[in-house]
């Protein structure tokens, strides 16, 4: 019983004494001391950058926003709508539609994760801690990326309406064509 | 007469009655402390707090923000579906998704450290 207990507390005094190591390892980048001089040196030209970036891609994300929006809601959807209301057949337009909106839905979270991530980075004192706002940086980067992808992926999707519109018009004439014979 | 003694009897005893005004007044505080916290974890957590350019810091681009889309034509959900319906329908399509696509958002590499002045190699 006491060497069960005494195994118990021994891997128990393991996992927390692990703890900090794992949190070293998670804090990632470790910079020199020229890095961080670096760092030091450009914090406020650097965080001047990053606030006119924020305030301008709030803009931007205000402004596109409504636009991919528009796109699905005032055309795709309304033409979709249209289609059924004449009974015809528009799978491909309603699962490129589909599609749109799920990745209009994935540009919205990427764009909160990565605002959050760009504000928590203006909030870090740069000269007090480089190696935070370096890694702050970091990870805001990768989130605009993100945020970037998902704008390209619209615009796929706007080409594949486009094409399936296409391909809808072609049939609707054949249809056309077919019932005049 | 019994009665009413019984009733103030009741109150002398209860430890909250001297005190029943107070605790309404701490409890409504506590109560909009805590609606207050949810709304404001919903405005975050919803994205709205990244749509309100009310907010102050984003005066200077407040006005940019494209309030009237009027020249983003609505097509009509009703109405039959002809040659020229889907044609109209194409025409307006096209030049919307124009716009949209020439406009690279969030492109560039603005956050780039060497961008920022902080270009570095990591040990």
């Amino acid at each position: 019983m006491s060497k069960k207990l005494f195994v118990t507390c021994f891997l128990l005094a393991c996992a927390l004494g692990s703890i900090p190591l794992v949190k070293a390892f998670a804090q990632g980048t470790t910079l020199s001391d020229q890095q961080i001089t670096l760092i030091k040196d450009n914090c406020v030209s650097s965080r001047n950058t990053l606030n006119q970036l924020h305030v301008s891609d709030a803009l931007l994300r205000v402004n596109m926003g409504q636009v991919y929006e528009s796109m699905s809601t005032k055309l795709m959807d309304k033409f979709n709508s249209r289609i059924s209301y004449n009974s015809l057949s528009n799978s491909d337009l309603a699962a490129v539609s589909k599609d749109y909106v799920s990745t209009l839905d994935e540009f919205r979270l990427d764009y909160i994760a990565y605002e959050a991530q760009l504000s928590l980075a203006l909030k870090i004192d740069c000269e007090k801690k480089p190696a935070d706002f370096y890694d702050a940086i970091s990870v805001a980067y990768k989130g605009r990326n993100l945020v970037h992808d998902d704008v390209l992926k619209l615009n796929q999707y706007i080409d594949k309406y486009q094409l399936a519109l296409d391909k809808f018009e072609k049939d609707y004439q054949a249809i056309a064509e077919g019932s005049k014979k | 007469m019994s009665e009413v003694k019984m009733v103030l009897k009741i109150e002398e005893l209860s430890p909250y009655s001297k005190h029943r005004f107070l605790i309404l007044i701490t409890a409504s505080i506590l109560i909009s402390f805590v609606l207050v916290a949810i709304s404001m974890a919903l405005y975050n957590s919803s994205g709205a707090a990244q749509l309100d350019l009310s907010r102050p810091g984003y005066v200077s681009i407040r006005s940019q923000a494209v309030t009237n889309d009027n020249d983003f034509e609505n097509y009509a959900s009703t109405g039959a579906i002809n040659q020229k319906a889907i044609s109209e329908f194409k025409i307006l399509y096209s030049k919307q998704a124009t716009k949209t696509k020439a406009v690279d958002a969030f492109g560039g590499d603005p956050l780039n450290f060497a961008s920022l002045g902080l270009e570095l190699t990591t040990e």
